[in-house]
């Protein structure tokens, strides 16, 4: 137990950086992404005993970390759904207002830009979102994302490309209305 | 051409964006939850369950059981009264 305890504390210092950015990318709310954090080193510290190290340790905590990630969101699209029928959350304004968030760690003069990203970035399909996060944002190469997402590397590729085609579209479309506003 | 080159300052705005440090205080909190988790063993969660289990089939026996012997009881007056043709 208490050699558990101390691998587990390595671990947790070791990767608790990647665990919150992936989260914070992935979310856009810095407690939301706190939350998975959370979910994701317990879990790590239950089932630890149980890893089989067929995939390398990183790969296994950004699965995990991904995957609690898109349990959160479809948990918060169906209290989003209950709303219709019964009382408004307190996390009603963040599920409202998921595309204003200013990402910490970008530069002043691209938060407003990256803005503009992170809302249509949320309008992609779950695997596209997934892949195009962890290549574009998070900087990962193609072969990483493909051990996460147990998908081929020409998967991921037509999935980031999709994504981009997708995003390009999207950002089209919102430069022309913003013009027409003006 | 100023969409393109909007588009592609909006795709490159996370460019250089820096790795954010959680807060030191989750890991106390992640502490406290692997501790309150611990308390409750898993094997007593499946003891807990398997006797809910037994108690519940005990029960559903016990229901078809007491209809079975009402029905049988019936079933045996209607004989009896067919039997002897005697209707009072």
């Amino acid at each position: 137990m208490l050699n558990n305890s101390n691998v587990f504390e390595k671990i947790y210092t070791e990767y608790k950086v990647l665990v919150y950015n992936v989260a914070l990318n992935y979310l856009q709310n810095t407690e939301d992404a706190e939350e998975i954090m959370q979910d994701v080193f317990v879990l790590v510290y239950q089932s630890l005993d149980k890893f089989n190290h067929k995939s390398s340790l990183k790969t296994w905590i950004y699965r995990i970390t991904i995957n609690k990630c898109l349990d959160f969101i479809k948990y918060k699209n169906s209290q989003k759904r209950w709303f219709i029928f019964g009382k408004k959350s307190n996390n009603d304004y963040e599920i409202q207002h998921l595309s204003n968030f200013e990402h910490p760690g970008i530069a002043l003069e691209n938060k407003e830009n990256a803005k503009i990203l992170f809302g249509v970035i949320n309008q992609l399909p779950e695997n596209q979102k997934t892949a195009f996060v962890l290549s574009k944002v998070d900087g990962m190469s193609n072969s990483d994302i493909s051990e996460i997402m147990k998908i081929s590397i020409s998967a991921v590729e037509s999935l980031v490309f999709r994504a981009k085609s997708s995003l390009k579209e999207k950002l089209s479309h919102q430069f022309e209305q913003y013009h027409k506003k003006k | 051409m100023e969409k393109e080159k909007w588009i592609d300052t909006v795709f490159n705005s996370t460019n250089g964006k820096t790795k954010i440090e959680p807060d030191d205080a989750i890991f106390s909190k992640i502490q406290l939850r692997i501790q309150n988790e611990n308390r409750i063993s898993k094997p007593w969660i499946w003891v807990a369950a398997a006797s809910f289990l037994v108690l519940f089939s005990l029960n559903i026996k016990f229901v078809f059981s007491e209809s079975d012997y009402k029905k049988s009881k019936a079933e045996q007056l209607a004989s009896d009264l067919s039997k002897t043709n005697q209707l009072y």
